[in-house]
């Protein structure tokens, strides 16, 4: 079976930079997987995100479910770490999320639409301002409006952030519960160690290379992120209590 | 009053009013939720060199003015993505490098030139038929267009990189925008002038921001303050014996200042 997302060698050098920001990362996520992306600050978590979303040009090999992935559209979804939107503009929750949906406005996408909010339960604030929400709620929002476009695959970028601990467990819960019922894989970048031990089923370190992949239990040891980060960051001793997520693979490099 | 719309001019000065209200108003929106005001001011300016060769070649001078307009407009995204200038950098050389040829073409034209001072400040009780003509080919234009795209342009307006993955060809979009908006500072030169375009393009746009709970209703209110103050300013130029141009400048700026006012007690502050 071809993975969800498949990436091959993938670097992005930008031009008058003589280092790469990331180089020859190869990936792979399986279907119905949460992926986390761990890596200190600068490592090129947010590059890689968008180069393989094609925002940014690159070298290297993105495939979607076994198809290249040349340019974007419909099958992948994409929050990103900063509210693209300006608080102060008169601009409802609804009207945010359905900008987002394709085509023209007729039963199909309104039954999309209608599930997209009820799910993620944004029904309640929805004709309310964008700029009256909460970190939370407004996170919510943003993956119904990638919810809307039907994708197999959502990258999140930083999710937790603006958000309270309550709601970022809250969050995590609700992209687990998308993963197992609405057969979608999701890949996030975080710095959340702890999270990402109990939620993820493959962790992803970088930090302009792959260091390392695999299973939160193999990956999250204080050796590898002592090389992840220089140090073994304070959070490992709350990541390595919470309990793992049991998968029987060993490292992929 | 009444008498008066027996006038063939004041019926052309009515109709001219009205679209472009409209049309200027409903662009304006995305010029105030881009905050690219500065766009419709550079080309308005920009402008003036078709305004000054319409002048010399004895031809309608909206025409070369519009040619001047659509190029900018086509071709200010790939400048600003090749040259990796921002779009005022950009805009800041074009208004006065295309308002100095039209100066300069203007040194050649004889004697004095009335027609010049309607584009300047504008004249709609002097918009002939032809200028009309125009006029309701670009709103008949840009109208149906916009409304066909507005969900599309509200999504790459607000989230780029995100109607960039669900697939909106956001480059492509983005220039047809800037055509469009060339069209309608165009289509307001006889109505306001040159000087006076942003008192269509943007502050009726920014009076509806002032006032709506929601992008709809600030896609329904923008135009409708926009004919409101073109109405409105044609009534107190024809009472009051002033400049029609300046007057809808000053009425849209009262409307802009009771729309803050509201804005203001409705929030409390």
């Amino acid at each position: 079976m071809n993975p969800a997302l498949s990436v091959r060698n993938l670097t992005v050098r930008y031009e008058q930079q003589e280092r790469a920001v990331i180089e020859d990362v190869s990936l792979e996520l399986d279907e119905g997987q949460i992926g986390i992306l761990i890596g200190p600050n600068g490592s090129g978590k947010s590059t890689l995100v968008k180069a393989i979303l094609g925002l940014i040009p690159s070298r290297g090999e993105v495939r979607v479910f076994g198809e290249p992935f040349g340019r974007p559209g419909g099958r992948i979804g994409y929050v990103a770490q900063k509210l693209p939107f300006d608080p102060t503009l008169p601009l409802t929750t609804r009207e945010a999320i359905r900008m987002a949906l394709p085509g023209r406005a007729d039963a199909d996408t309104e039954e999309v639409f209608r599930h997209s909010v009820e799910i993620l339960s944004v029904v309640a604030y929805l004709d309310r301002p964008l700029g009256a929400l909460s970190g939370g709620q407004l996170k919510r929002a943003m993956i119904a409006r990638a919810l809307v476009t039907k994708p197999r695959l959502i990258l999140l970028d930083e999710p937790e952030a603006g958000i309270d601990v309550e709601g970022e467990e809250t969050l995590y819960q609700l992209l687990e519960h998308l993963v197992e019922h609405e057969r979608l894989t999701v890949l996030i970048c975080s710095h959340e160690l702890e999270l990402a031990a109990r939620y993820a089923n493959r962790v992803f370190c970088l930090n302009k290379r792959l260091i390392c992949s695999g299973t939160p239990k193999q990956v999250l040891t204080a050796e590898t992120l002592a090389g992840l980060y220089g140090v073994v960051p304070a959070e490992y001793h709350i990541a390595y209590a919470a309990p793992h997520r049991a998968e029987p693979e060993g490292h992929d490099r | 009053m009444i008498q008066a719309l027996s006038f063939p001019f004041v019926q052309r000065a009515l109709a001219a009013g009205l679209l472009v209200g409209v049309v200027a108003s409903l662009l304006g929106v995305f010029v105030v939720l881009r905050r690219s005001a500065f766009f419709g001011d550079a080309i308005a300016h920009a402008s003036l060199a078709g305004v000054a060769l319409g002048i010399l070649a004895g031809i309608p001078p909206l025409l070369p003015a519009a040619g001047v307009g659509l190029g900018i407009g086509l071709g200010l995204n790939s400048v600003e993505k090749k040259s990796r200038l921002g779009v005022d950098t950009i805009l800041g050389f074009v208004l006065p490098f295309f308002m100095a040829i039209g100066l300069i073409l203007l040194a050649f034209a004889p004697g004095f030139q009335p027609e010049l001072m309607s584009y300047l400040f504008g004249s709609i009780l002097a918009v002939g038929s032809e200028s009309l003509w125009i006029i309701g080919l670009i709103a008949l234009v840009v109208v149906p267009v916009l409304l066909a795209l507005r969900r599309r342009l509200v999504f790459a307006t607000f989230d780029p990189d995100g109607a960039r993955v669900s697939g909106i060809r956001v480059d492509a979009l983005l220039t047809l925008y800037h055509v469009l908006l060339a069209l309608a500072v165009i289509a307001s030169l006889k109505v306001v002038g040159i000087i006076l375009v942003n008192a269509l393009l943007v502050v009726p746009a920014a009076s509806a921001k002032l006032l709506a709970r929601s992008l709809k209703q600030m896609f329904l209110l923008a135009p409708a303050i926009g004919v409101a103050s073109v109405l409105a300013g044609l009534v107190v130029s024809y009472r009051l014996d002033l400049p029609s141009g300046p007057a809808i400048a000053v009425v849209s700026g009262l409307g802009f200042l009771a729309a803050w006012a509201a804005a203001a007690r409705r929030s409390g502050k």
